[in-house]
């Protein structure tokens, strides 16, 4: 042993050793009780293995990520292509409100029962239809609505589940927390909750639910805080939140 | 106008997972410049948000991370020469050093080798710091140190021998041991 790491030594000085190589030597003098003769190599693998564990104070990259997300917001739209959109996308709108206006006058008939005639329809039909801001705009739409019949209902919860777009399954989340006293929607809420994988979307679920006080989810919010493939900030939000369910269930 | 902001917003998702994992590596080449650990992580900051500004012609470099340390690296040296940081340098430069469980007599001993390792690679000429940094606290490959600093493989093979020979003679010449290895 002592024989490879002198020859491990001579190739390491000669900048020869590969990576592998490297880690032998720094894991051999990371022991206790080197020889004696070996010891004043220690040293200098030591340093290595402690400037290695070296990191930037906990709260600098939530600092960064902060900042991102302000530049993120001050942003002016730089390339054409975005201009473009983003032109376009007024011109959409402003067509979109001028209709939506013009039927609202003309039409006597039950404008709520014909927007969600529509709605049923952009969402319903199959995805390649519609597109992923057409869609946000139907289930909008749905949110504005005093009350909802339970096809909607079940429309709203397979777009939270299905839809290609995590926009729009965040927008159907959203939609259908302003119907929470509907009993197919929190116990859609629950079970969406065991299918999510996107962080964002199962951030909001919980949020939700603890909000609205559904003390049914505490098991796949438990469930979901022990997963090991979630990320982390989920699993902590998972964790809190059960132990919120249960001490509004206690108390 | 919300699906513009909401593609805005994923652009981001993917840029933090794209480079905030190199942030702890991109603190220490800051540290191994500046000593200080708030300049480092100032330039930290500063490096991630250049590159966030500069993120459309990402898609332009082989490696981000090696532009990422590129960056750093041209960052700390320009710090360094302006004056303003001289001033500040002076009040820095405490040791933070993580030991094990050793007896107190162990660890005095060992801090002060490891406070010793640090002077003699401060010491050392600014590329051959770096390059004994970047491969043997970074576990670069030669190809990725080729990558960052331009030079051939076999410069790098010669800068790295140099300075782990460097540092080695200078501990040997404080702790008395006989020479050679």
């Amino acid at each position: 042993m002592n024989q490879d790491i002198e020859a491990l030594l001579d190739k390491y000085y000669e900048g020869e050793t590969s990576l592998d190589e490297e880690r032998q030597l720094r894991d051999f003098f990371q022991q206790e009780g080197i020889p004696v003769h070996l010891q004043s190599h220690a040293a200098q693998f030591r340093y290595a293995t402690d400037a290695r564990t070296q990191e930037p104070s906990a709260g600098v990259s939530y600092r960064i990520v902060n900042q991102l997300h302000n530049r993120t917001k001050v942003r002016t739209l730089t390339t054409w292509g975005l201009r473009v959109a983003a032109g376009v996308t007024l011109i959409l709108v402003g067509f979109a409100g001028g209709r939506g206006y013009t039927l609202y006058k003309s039409q006597a008939m039950d404008i709520q029962s014909h927007e969600m005639i529509a709605m049923k329809k952009s969402l319903d039909l199959s995805q390649s239809h519609t597109s992923a801001s057409e869609r946000i705009w139907a289930v909008n739409q749905v949110s504005n609505l005093s009350e909802v019949d339970a096809e909607i209902t079940q429309i709203l919860i397979n777009t939270m589940n299905f839809d290609d777009n995590i926009n729009v399954r965040l927008a159907a989340c959203q939609a259908l927390r302003r119907f929470e006293n509907e009993p197919l929607v929190r116990e859609g809420l629950i079970q969406s909750l065991k299918i999510q994988t996107d962080p964002n979307v199962q951030l909001t679920l919980i949020e939700i639910l603890v909000s609205i006080k559904e003390k049914r989810a505490a098991d796949a919010m438990q469930r979901l805080a022990q997963n090991q493939e979630a990320l982390e900030i989920v699993r902590q939000k998972a964790e809190e939140g059960v132990m919120q369910l249960k001490k509004k269930s206690t108390s | 106008m919300s699906s513009i902001v909401f593609a805005i917003e994923m652009d981001l998702k993917a840029f933090t997972q794209l480079v905030l994992p190199t942030q702890g590596r991109l603190y220490r080449i800051a540290k191994l410049f500046l000593r200080s650990r708030e300049e480092a992580e100032d330039t930290l900051q500063d490096v991630l948000l250049k590159l966030w500004s500069n993120r459309q012609q990402l898609d332009n470099y082989q490696s981000v991370e090696a532009l990422a340390v590129q960056m750093t690296r041209n960052m700390c040296l320009d710090k360094l020469k302006s004056k303003v940081y001289q001033s500040t340098e002076a009040e820095t430069n405490l040791p933070e050093i993580s030991t094990n469980a050793k007896s107190p007599y162990q660890q005095a001993e060992l801090s002060d080798s490891a406070a010793l390792m640090r002077q003699l690679i401060e010491a050392l000429p600014e590329q051959h710091r770096l390059i004994l940094h970047l491969r043997d606290v970074e576990e670069y490959s030669f190809e990725e140190i080729q990558e960052i600093t331009g030079m051939t493989i076999n410069n790098i093979r010669v800068a790295l021998s140099r300075a782990r020979k460097e540092v080695r003679d200078g501990y040997l010449k404080v702790n008395n041991y006989e020479s050679g290895h």
